[in-house]
């Protein structure tokens, strides 16, 4: 937000006047506009290092693809020279590790013909960044309209970040506000980048963008020095598993299945029914809204931070399974091994659904320092 | 510069469960030139060429005079440079030419060589009995004396290879596999069909039937030519199929049916390699099957990469797929190539099983068999075969395949079915 643009200054919910850099509406408590959210391709992503299928070796990406089912190497012709399964596209498979205690896995999964999950990764050395959409398989174009939003929503929260243009500091207090608000900014970024593309996509094909749009969830985390803040739309979760400790689903889904558990239905029941997956809330044209809801927790100990589609909680819901699950994987405590893991177990599984896992080691080295 | 290409046809699709892929893959080469190209300087030729002619006292009279007379149209068509040599054979073989007691094994065909190849065949007389396997076994040290990469016999009988146990002859075709290739000929109605049979297949060569004499020469002629016209001397058909596959069986369908599988080398691990011989520019079609652990709905899998090799050079190869689905609309479709060649090959077993059941007296076998092979012809469009089959058979009903044997069948009439029962015809491409 511009300090003279005196417009976004005014709370679009109640009109209230805004204090000047507020974030939030001091009257009705509903967020303001950000600079981020309005510009996001203004922020610098010097945080951000991705890696897309990395050979450990040379670096190289593309000249010598491994094989994700047995290890081997791909043969020129796209398929594996010892098992034959078909190399994946990057789309298909990639994976990010942008610090060595930052990492995820996005992956088409079994049974599906395209990858609509998206996943973008930021991280330093205290701060992380862990976005995740979810594309609506029932719409077309779901995996371009992921992939622009998780990206324009992982950059909005590094902006927020400790090196970004406008970093959320202070006591724990002010920075879970801080974050809150920077959440809203950049699930708001997301939506803007699922409309964009989804009207580019609309202008491209010559059809309407009203029609059957593209869409998908949203849920980001962030780790910044000891805290952590959710943020979500839609079933995408984010789990904090703590290595000694109550296991817990920071996200609550917006969800036909959610709705009926509020309603007092049985947590199995209502996940297995044929409408558990409706969602009600989501990002894309047709969204009413586009406003993360948040969570907060500043951990104990050190433990797992888990951001992932439903492609792998579908087969793991509860928050203490997936911890063991986790704890299973994670027995070099290397978050890219483990995330690599858990979408190789989701798979076996069946993979009925495009599966991604994003984790963050955060430890009391990583949370004490700066 | 010879050039390969393969094509694959398939239905990738597998419904949930299934384990087997069929595939036929289309090999063509283009380019092949001919074996005058291989090399210029006589003596030095890519090729060496041998006719063995029986001599045995059953082909006195006109099969002799036919056979002489086709070993000289022979030497006419074998091109200056060529390497070459006439066996006489009857329960001994004989080198005819060049004479016993010249220095060198094979001679580079020219005008000089001709000529006196042609007088020392015009000296055959027949006399003695039949033992195939010490043809062979000359041809094979003849052709082991010469340095070129592509070797290929003639081979002319009238009669049963009656002067030596089977066995024989069996282990001498074992010996000789994959040192040369051998055409095989059978003039008249007293040779047997199987034996013959036998010595093509393994030696990766034809068979066929001759049933008049004044037709050889033609037929050596054709048959000097087509190998000449072989510029690409030693071809193997290669298999790649994933870890946990098995591959079921590699069979040429097309131009005729040759099973491979039993002729299967290892590569490495993953990949066979079987014989296909030498090529000129033509077009040969692979029924490939391979069983793969079945894996969940929506997976991909390479189930084989068939491959041409060319020495140790793979020069073409081409992807055998499976894609597991539960759409019936998908996985329920065969191949139209893939189900005319699965019976065209049901065509040649039922043809040879039906002949043999009627030969050995069991007829009801007989009239069940060939009834399937009308049958097929009918279904696969094999027009020939329809054709030699009405000679053997009356047909009631041909949809059905019901028959009944006819009586007093000429003898010839039932080898040239048998002969011809490999032979297929191609899958009508829209």
């Amino acid at each position: 937000m511009s300090a003279d643009d005196s417009s976004l200054a005014r709370c679009p919910h109640c009109g209230e006047n805004a204090a000047p850099r507020a974030r939030f509406c001091e009257n009705c408590g509903t967020p303001l506009g950000t600079t981020a959210a309005t510009s996001p391709s203004e922020v610098t992503l010097e945080l951000a290092p991705t890696v897309v299928d990395p050979d450990p070796a040379t670096g190289d990406s593309s000249a010598r693809r491994s094989c994700g089912a047995c290890g081997g190497t791909i043969a020129p012709d796209g398929y594996c020279a010892d098992c034959g399964t078909p190399g994946q596209s990057e789309r298909d498979h990639f994976e990010e590790r942008p610090a060595d205690w930052v990492a995820g896995v996005c992956d088409r999964g079994v049974r599906h013909a395209r990858n609509e999950d998206a996943m973008a990764l930021a991280a330093g050395s205290t701060f992380a960044a862990l976005v995740v959409c979810d594309g609506v398989s029932s719409a077309p174009d779901s995996d371009v309209a992921s992939l622009a939003a998780s990206r324009a929503a992982r950059d909005v929260l590094v902006a927020y970040g400790p090196e970004g243009s406008s970093s959320v500091e202070g006591a724990t207090s002010r920075r879970i506000a801080g974050w809150t608000d920077a959440m809203v900014a950049a699930s708001r970024a997301a939506g803007q980048a699922v409309r964009g593309a989804a009207e580019q996509l609309a202008a491209t094909k010559g059809t309407n963008v009203t029609d059957d749009p593209p869409s998908c969830t949203f849920v980001a985390a962030v780790v910044d020095n000891g805290l952590i803040v959710a943020g979500w739309l839609g079933d995408s979760r984010v789990y904090w598993l703590p290595d000694s400790g109550q296991a817990e689903q920071l996200s609550v889904d917006d969800s036909w299945a959610q709705e009926m558990i509020a309603a007092g239905v049985p947590r199995a029941q209502a996940e297995t029914s044929p409408q558990a997956h409706a969602i009600t809330r989501w990002l894309g044209p047709d969204a009413p809204d586009t406003d993360a809801r948040c969570a907060a927790t500043v951990p104990a100990g050190p433990g797992w931070l888990l951001v992932c589609s439903d492609g792998l909680w579908n087969y793991c819901s509860d928050a203490h399974e997936m911890s063991d699950l986790v704890q299973r994987f994670a027995t070099s405590g290397d978050p890219h091994t483990t995330a690599a893991a858990l979408v190789r177990w989701a798979n076996a599984q069946g993979g009925r659904d495009n599966i991604t896992a994003a984790l963050a080691r955060v430890s009391p080295a990583a949370t004490e320092q700066r | 510069m010879a050039e390969f290409s393969a094509e694959v046809f398939q239905n990738e699709f597998l419904s949930d469960g299934a384990t087997d892929v069929h595939a036929v893959v289309s090999v063509t080469c283009t380019g092949a030139g001919s074996t005058a190209d291989a090399g210029a300087q006589p003596g030095a030729a890519g090729v060496a060429e041998i006719v063995a002619v029986d001599t045995s006292g059953s082909m006195q009279g006109r099969n002799m005079d036919a056979a002489k007379h086709a070993a000289a149209v022979a030497v006419d068509q074998i091109p200056d440079g060529t390497l070459f040599a006439i066996i006489g054979g009857s329960h001994v073989a004989t080198r005819i030419f060049p004479y016993p007691n010249a220095r060198v094994p094979m001679v580079a065909m020219e005008p000089g060589a001709r000529t006196e190849a042609k007088r020392a065949i015009s000296t055959m007389a027949a006399g003695g009995g039949t033992a195939i396997s010490s043809w062979l076994r000359l041809a094979d040290d003849l052709f082991a004396t010469v340095p070129v990469a592509q070797k290929h016999l003639i081979l002319l009988t009238d009669g049963k290879n009656e002067s030596e146990p089977t066995m024989h002859l069996d282990r001498m075709i074992a010996d000789v596999t994959g040192h040369f290739q051998c055409d095989a000929r059978g003039v008249g109605d007293r040779w047997v069909v199987e034996e013959l049979r036998k010595i093509s297949t393994a030696l990766l060569g034809t068979v066929d039937l001759i049933a008049r004499p004044e037709d050889i020469a033609e037929d050596f002629a054709a048959l000097v030519r087509k190998s000449m016209a072989r510029g690409v001397a030693s071809v193997d058909l290669r298999v790649w199929a994933p870890q946990g596959s098995e591959v079921l069986f590699v069979k040429q369908v097309a131009p005729e049916v040759d099973d491979l599988t039993g002729r299967r080398t290892q590569v490495n691990a993953l990949t066979s390699a079987y014989p296909t011989g030498a090529w000129a520019d033509e077009t040969r079609e692979y029924h490939v099957a391979v069983r793969v652990p079945a894996k969940p709905v929506g997976s991909e899998q390479l189930a084989a990469r068939v491959q041409v090799a060319v020495g140790d050079e793979v020069t073409a190869s081409g992807l055998v797929k499976a894609k597991w689905s539960d759409d019936s609309t998908l996985t329920a479709r065969i191949s139209p190539e893939v189900a005319h060649y699965t019976g065209q090959a049901e065509l040649a077993s039922a043809i040879q099983e039906g002949l043999a059941a009627k030969a050995s007296g069991d007829e009801a076998t007989a009239t069940v068999k060939l009834g399937r092979a009308v049958q097929l012809a009918a279904e696969t469009g094999n027009d020939e075969a329809t054709s030699r089959l009405r000679k053997i058979v009356e047909v009631e009903n041909e949809e059905e395949g019901t028959v009944r044997l006819k009586r007093n069948t000429a003898k010839l009439d039932e080898m040239a079915l048998d002969t011809a029962s490999t032979k297929t015809t191609r899958v009508r491409r829209a």
